[in-house]
């Protein structure tokens, strides 16, 4: 009868760190999103590891990596196997981001929390969605349902409804935008009513937003001054989220003639921009009914773009004249691109920097948000640089002894019968990139077909890479096999080789880099600030007011607040208090807190008889029918005669041989207890001043009271019920008659 | 339990709307003009709304007068070929059509682009024009569009769709009315192909299937062995110097040709210099439609496109118009339209059939009459638009690319779905029937699976009865305690499209979104009586009754829930809170007050009230018996509490204080115990 709800939070509670929260309904364990900050922070993984084996499904929200990065980490490093759910969107943007995350990693520094092979290999565990498909879940989540809904902000985005039993709704809709935006419709959050729980995020609880239009306006001037005084700017943007909206909305200002902006260049920089534009133009079912309904009736299709060109890496930009626009991730300028160009751009004080997003505090965009007025900061400068002289010799030294090694260890191997060969196995980690490259070179033969453009280059420096055929050896057991061959990271691999032409640019990136003997330079460099730097809101999230109207309207049962301030959640509860909205309680747990909604579901299932339905006196309030029922429980199969047509009902009877559904049947007359009629559905005053004056009888509000005809009053007594009141007269019980008929009464 | 016995007897009249009818108004044993309608319980349905098209304005019309267009609620469409979606503009935009229109987001985009071509060319061909240009544009503000696999609810039918393989956004569509599953699979394919995924097998078993029978029992060639032996011909005839003509439908097929066509090209470098003609500017149009809605083909697709777009043809030239195209050599053209009925094809086959090198492949169904189905009996002659004899010596090959299901597929599909019933549709009469026939023998033998197979006629509609069994879902505190056999239930059942659920008033708005209301009500009346006064009529009315104080001002409450305040010497007012019951009593209070107020007695007239008491009713109870019955039927003495009355041999006993009788006899019972309550309920004042 009782359905157990609990809440674990790993992260993003009472404070702005990612959302990753475990949903425990039954025995079913839900994982909600699964965010990694800026920065890799391990705490909260070394905290969700110890759940991972629990875990039977992931639920993601949206694409960026605030919401999935940890995936890649935790499929690929934690051993999580079970089932992802997600929209294709969110699957293919969430895959970019993820590719461009390593990449803008990789470039600078030696990275290592996940491969691109972890984030293939996660990947290809998401189950893909499309909005409002629901998906039944089976063996130990009987009983649950599972829906994706629109939620805005970012393209896919997804409110994630749970439903058990087809009665408890638990609704999961954090960053949610209500906003029509260019390229995405609003949330549908006003769909649901009284969920019996609801997991919202307090992040922009107290914010408020001005109006979109102004903010397009701040940006286009910002623009205009800075190219017009020769300047570059600098947007900050996420891989393939946010950046899909200004993306549309800068290539619309450079369109249009007035605007006079076609002179100057916009490009989009980041390691996979072309990708991204390709499965963004492949997504238009997924965008707002104007780009629908444009492509629909002109196919125009907003991301074909006139003027913004797609960059990969800082010489394909620096071909683009100047003064420029660019786009480039990451939003928070902790690395990628953006803090590549910022570093190059900071000192001048024509070019301008926009910040597009409150990133987490501590990321550079933050503290520069936050202080305006910085004008000299020290930061960590990271740097990949070719090895040269001594050290490039010492590298190529390094790799002949490893060569040596290897085949003095195969020579080994095939004297000595030792199935501990330690040291090979750990020669196998640091080969382990060549091995893996043998495998990507047989693509790039069937890619060389392809027409991606961008990838020539590359492609002309490396059109084969040399490839170890390894010898296969015999004992007399057989083939000797490799441990690591049946590891699990390795069981996945043919799967991924299948997956490959997707990744097929981030793989030759990565070659290019790592092709060459390189290595990671770091160093602290002051920057004085020049440039001018402005936070413009792009976040396309729901802001404060607009959240407590949406509240307001949905009026969960109980209510999970996350992921906010300390302040926003308290502001949040204490409007949900004040304003009663909520019955059950409000939650504000803090990282690391578990909590307990169990609610006791009261619900059982029966059959009605045709007879006792077609017995009851409906009524109509709104869209439903209300009917009092007098009925008595009979647990008997009564069977009745079947005609051939009843096919419908034997299939039902199969189903329930499990249990039995009882039957709610006719009372015997003399037994039906009378029972006091109900009045359902309070009409408003107002409407109801209408129906009068449809019946013409005059009537005015005179102090809130209705009055009627100058010998009846309606009004709302101190308890908030209708009150009638008059002297005996007819127009009294026509008024009364009339009142009746407003409400459905049972 | 008499009245147990008796409910178990009644024969239930059919519910209205038990009936599910299945009507189609076009389709029904015919190719062309798909529109079934669909009504249970109320709702109904149309399924596609297409055009023949092999006629011409309103005779291409499905059979819309034969149903109340008012009252279609919903309207779905499954892929957007001319007799399936054809006479959709005419339907929204001309009709008092008011319910929705749903279609698949590829669907509506190449909609709009294809219609807008069928109107161009029936401009020319008719006068009754069935729509404009302006009609088929604003039609477009009416369609709503849905993804595959996204649920929509509407007014209690829910439905949802499934990829059908045929052609790009084409959809099978599963209706659900009250529990009652109905699939429509429009025009399927169950066997993927280039670009496009295999019909999908629902997951949920539908009690009625709506299927196509294009090709009623035949079999199709293996999917390698057809583009085999495609791609061979092409070589042979460009191979011989020859011109290969390929006759195509703008939209659907041509791109998977176009697709194997380019493939083949590129693994044929020696082919590089033929060139590969394509002349549709409608195909041009809506190609970027092809481009962009990736999401809705197969796989295969979907990881090539991460590397290039597979629609952006590397071999394949587009032909805006003949003036471009040069005549020099061999090349290969696809050319619409599909059946040469005129058009670029027919002026190409015109131009190329007197030369034995050239080649004409058709690779798509053909409607006789034509001259593609001409040219498959390999005539010697065949006569041109302009009425000229020409000797056809070019080679003619037939090789079927149209993704419609053939006998094993339609077989296998229903085989795993074992819907109750099947009802077909679109497919030539003798096709249809030879199908049925076939269906119906694979079943013939089989004990525990019946499948029903239909073949209606346009207009006649199909009656399948479902007593779909209601469910209620019992909630909040009426379902505090495990459910017990026998319990009684006591609530508000509410009905929202077709779920059910039972609560108690006091549940209500946890559960839905209305809320539990009272009205009280007051009335003043004139009343210039005394207290006393009213006080003795009331009595005479009501048993009950207490003197309270309201406001400081005295006042008297009967039935327990009226209550008349005395306001002023000149007023009282009546206060209840309404329900049926209760006004009842306070009319009755009202009428009266208004007795006492027109009947004033002077305070010391006041008779005091006739107590009821016991020996009052049990005399008023003799004289009764005795009046019914003779005098001699009772003694006059009662005993302790009991009465007894004989009629002829019958004896009945009275108790007097419970009113209860007890007697050998029924009749007499019953008669006597009627009696006696309503002598009860007349002489003693109400009690509430």
């Amino acid at each position: 009868m009782t359905s157990i709800i609990k809440l674990h939070v790993f992260s993003g509670a009472l404070d702005e760190s990612p959302p990753c929260y475990l949903l425990q309904v039954d025995e079913f364990r839900f994982l909600l999103d699964c965010g990694w900050s800026e920065n890799f922070d391990m705490t909260m993984i070394k905290e969700l590891k110890r759940y991972v084996n629990q875990i039977d499904a992931v639920l993601l929200s949206y694409p960026d990596n605030i919401h999935l990065g940890a995936l890649p980490y935790l499929i690929g490093k934690c051993g999580l196997t079970c089932p992802i759910y997600a929209t294709i969107p969110v699957y293919k943007m969430g895959q970019m981001f993820m590719y461009d995350l390593y990449q803008s990693q990789h470039n600078t520094s030696d990275f290592d929390l996940f491969t691109l092979d972890d984030v293939d290999l996660a990947f290809d565990k998401i189950t893909q969605l499309k909005y409002s498909q629901t998906v039944t879940l089976k063996g130990k989540g009987h009983g649950l349902q599972i829906t994706p809904l629109p939620a805005g902000h970012m393209i896919g985005g997804t409110i994630w409804k749970i439903v058990k039993d087809g009665e408890e709704e638990i609704v999961y809709a954090v960053d949610y935008n209500h906003k029509k935006e260019r390229h995405l419709n609003g949330c549908s959050l006003e769909m649901f009513n009284r969920p019996s729980l609801m997991i919202t995020d307090t992040y922009n609880a107290s914010y408020t937003q001005s109006r979109r239009r102004l903010r397009d306006e701040q940006l286009m001037t910002t623009i205009l001054q800075t190219m017009r005084n020769d300047g570059n700017v600098l947007v900050a943007m996420d891989t393939a989220g946010r950046m899909l909206e200004l993306a549309q909305l800068l290539d619309q200002m450079w369109r249009s003639t007035e605007s006079g902006l076609s002179t100057y260049s916009l490009a989009l920089l980041n390691n996979v921009s072309f990708n991204v534009i390709e499965f963004a133009k492949s997504q238009v079912e997924w965008m707002s009914d104007k780009i629908m309904r444009a492509f629909e009736d002109n196919r125009n299709n907003p991301y074909q773009f006139k003027h913004l060109k797609l960059c990969h890496n800082l010489a394909e930009l620096s071909r683009i004249p100047e003064p420029k626009v660019v786009l480039a991730s990451t939003p928070d300028l902790q690395s990628g691109y953006s803090r590549d160009l910022f570093i190059a751009w900071c000192g001048n004080s024509k070019n301008s920097i926009v910040l597009t997003t409150r990133t987490s505090p501590g990321t550079l965009a933050r503290e520069l948000i936050d202080n305006p007025q910085l004008r000299c900061i020290t930061i960590d400068v990271q740097r990949r640089v070719k090895l040269e002289g001594a050290e490039l010799e010492e590298y190529q030294r390094k790799k002949q002894d490893k060569g040596s090694n290897d085949s003095r260890s195969k020579i080994q191997q095939m004297t000595i019968e030792d199935e501990s060969s330690d040291e090979s196995e750990a020669e196998m980690d640091v080969d382990g990139l060549y091995h893996l490259k043998g495998k990507h070179d047989l693509m790039m033969k069937s890619e060389g077909k392809a027409r991606t453009g961008f990838f020539k280059q590359a492609k002309k420096a490396y059109p084969m890479f040399h490839f170890h055929e390894e010898k296969i050896r015999w004992d007399e057991y057989g083939e000797i096999i490799k441990p690591e061959d049946y590891t699990i990271a390795e069981i996945v691999q043919p799967e991924e080789e299948v997956k490959k032409p997707e990744k097929g640019p981030e793989d030759e990136k990565m070659q290019e880099v790592t092709d060459l003997p390189t290595k990671c330079v770091s160093s602290t460099v002051t920057l004085d600030v020049n440039a001018r730097i402005q936070y413009i809101d792009f976040e396309g999230r729901s802001d404060g007011e607009s959240m407590r109207k949406i509240l307001e309207r949905v009026k969960p049962r109980q209510l999970v607040l996350v992921r906010g301030t300390p302040a926003a959640t308290e502001t949040l509860a204490e409007f949900c208090t004040s304003s009663s909205l909520i019955q059950g309680k409000i939650f504000q747990p803090k990282v690391g807190d578990s909590i307990d909604a169990t609610t006791e579901s009261r619900i059982f299932q029966a059959k009605l008889r045709d007879h006792l339905v077609t017995s009851l006196n409906f009524s109509t309030a709104r869209d439903v029918e209300l009917a009092w029922i007098d009925a008595q429980l009979n647990y008997i199969e009564n069977d009745e005669p079947v005609d051939s047509n009843t096919l419908l009902e034997e299939r039902n009877k199969k189903e329930k041989d499990s249990e039995i559904i009882p039957t709610l049947d006719c009372l015997p007359l003399n037994k039906v207890p009378t029972h006091t009629s109900v009045f359902i559905n309070e009409p408003k005053l107002s409407d109801f001043k209408l129906v009068l004056l449809q019946e013409k009888i005059p009537c005015v509000f005179v102090a809130g009271v209705l009055i009627c005809d100058n010998k009846v009053a309606v009004r709302r007594n101190k308890a908030g019920k209708i009150q009638l009141e008059g002297t005996l007269c007819n127009e009294y019980y026509r008024v009364r008659e009339l009142l009746y008929q407003q409400y459905a009464i049972v | 339990m008499a009245e147990e016995v008796r409910t178990e007897n009644v024969v239930i009249p059919a519910e209205e709307g038990e009936q599910l009818i299945i009507q189609p108004l076009g389709a029904g044993q015919e190719v062309g003009r798909s529109c079934i309608m669909l009504s249970f319980k109320g709702k109904k349905i149309m399924l596609d709304c297409g055009i023949h098209p092999g006629m011409n304005g309103y005779a291409s019309l499905p059979f819309l007068d034969s149903v109340d267009v008012e009252e279609i609620d919903l309207l779905l469409v499954s892929h957007f070929h001319l007799d399936h979606c054809g006479a959709l503009p005419f339907f929204l935009e001309k009709t008092k059509f008011k319910g929705r229109c749903f279609m698949t987001h590829a669907s509506k985009a190449i909609y709009r682009w294809l219609l807008s071509d069928y109107v161009k060319v029936s401009n020319i061909s008719t006068d009754d024009m069935l729509y404009s240009e302006a009609d088929l544009v604003n039609s477009m503000d009416k369609i709503e569009t849905v993804n595959f696999h996204q649920e929509t609810e509407i007014n209690g039918v829910k439905f949802w769709c499934y990829t059908a393989g045929h052609v790009l956004g084409a959809a099978m569509f599963m209706i659900e009315i009250a529990g009652v599953k109905i699939l429509y699979t429009g025009d399927y394919s169950r066997q993927e192909d280039r670009h496009l995924m295999a019909a999908e097998l629902p997951n949920v078993r539908p009690d009625v299937v709506i299927i196509e029978s294009t090709y009623g029992v035949h079999i199709h060639e293996k999917r390698e062995d057809r583009e085999g032996r495609f791609t061979g011909l092409v070589h042979d005839i460009v191979n011989r110097g020859g011109r290969c003509l390929i006759p195509v439908f703008a939209l659907g097929r041509a791109q998977e040709l176009l697709l194997i066509l380019d493939e083949y090209w590129s693994n044929h470098p020696e082919l590089h210099d033929i060139p590969i003609y394509y002349a549709s500017s409608l195909a041009k149009k809506c190609m970027s439609v092809y481009q962009t809605y990736i999401n809705a083909m197969n796989d295969k697709i979907k990881k090539q496109i991460t590397m290039s777009n597979p629609f952006v043809f590397k071999h394949i030239i587009n032909l805006k118009s003949m003036e471009q195209f040069e005549d020099i050599g061999p090349s290969v053209v696809l050319a619409s339209p599909g059946m040469m009925q005129s058009g670029l094809s027919r002026e190409l086959f015109e131009a190329w059939c007197t030369d034995k090198r050239n080649g004409c492949i058709i690779a798509g169904y053909c409607v006789e009459g034509t001259l593609a189905k001409h040219i498959l009996s390999e005539p010697e002659e065949i006569v041109t638009m302009t009425g000229q004899k020409l000797q056809m010596k070019c080679s003619v090959d037939y090789i079927s690319f149209s993704a419609h299901a053939d006998y094993q597929q339609t077989s296998e599909f229903l085989r795993e779905l074992k819907p109750p019933h099947v009802v077909l549709v679109h497919g030539e009469a003798n096709e249809m029937s030879r199908l049925k026939a076939a269906l119906v023998r694979e079943y013939e033998d089989n004990e525990e699976y019946k499948m029903d197979v239909h073949n209606p006629r346009n207009t006649v509609g199909v009656e399948l009865h479902f007593r779909g069994e209601k469910m209620a879902k019992v909630v909040g505190s009426l379902a505090a305690q495990k459910p017990k056999d026998g319990q009684q239930i006591s609530g508000i059942l509410v009905k929202r499209n077709f779920n059910y659920h039972v609560m108690a008033p006091e549940d209500l708005p946890n559960y839905t979104d209305l809320a539990m209301s009272t009205v009280t009500q007051r009335l003043s009346i004139a009343y210039t009586g005394t207290i006393p006064l009213l006080q003795f009529y009331l009595t005479q009315l009501a048993g009950d009754m207490e003197h309270i104080k309201v406001k400081e001002k005295p006042a008297l409450r009967v039935f327990k829930s009226v209550t008349i305040i005395f306001d002023s010497t000149r007023m009282v007012v009546v206060e209840w809170t309404s329900n049926p019951v209760t006004d009842m009593y306070a009319d009755a209070v009202v009428t009266v007050i208004l007795r006492a107020e027109r009947d004033p007695m002077p305070q010391k007239a006041v008779p005091r009230a006739i107590r009821v008491d016991k020996h009052h009713f049990q005399e008023c109870m003799l004289d009764m018996i005795q009046e019914m019955f003779g005098p001699d039927a009772t003694s006059k003495l009662i005993r302790g509490d009991k009465m007894t009355v004989t009629v002829d041999d019958n004896t009945a006993i009275v108790d007097l204080d419970t009113l209860e009788v007890t007697s050998a006899s029924e009749s007499l019972q019953s008669i006597v115990h009627t009696a006696v309550n309503r002598l009860h309920q007349a002489v003693t004042p109400l009690k509430s």
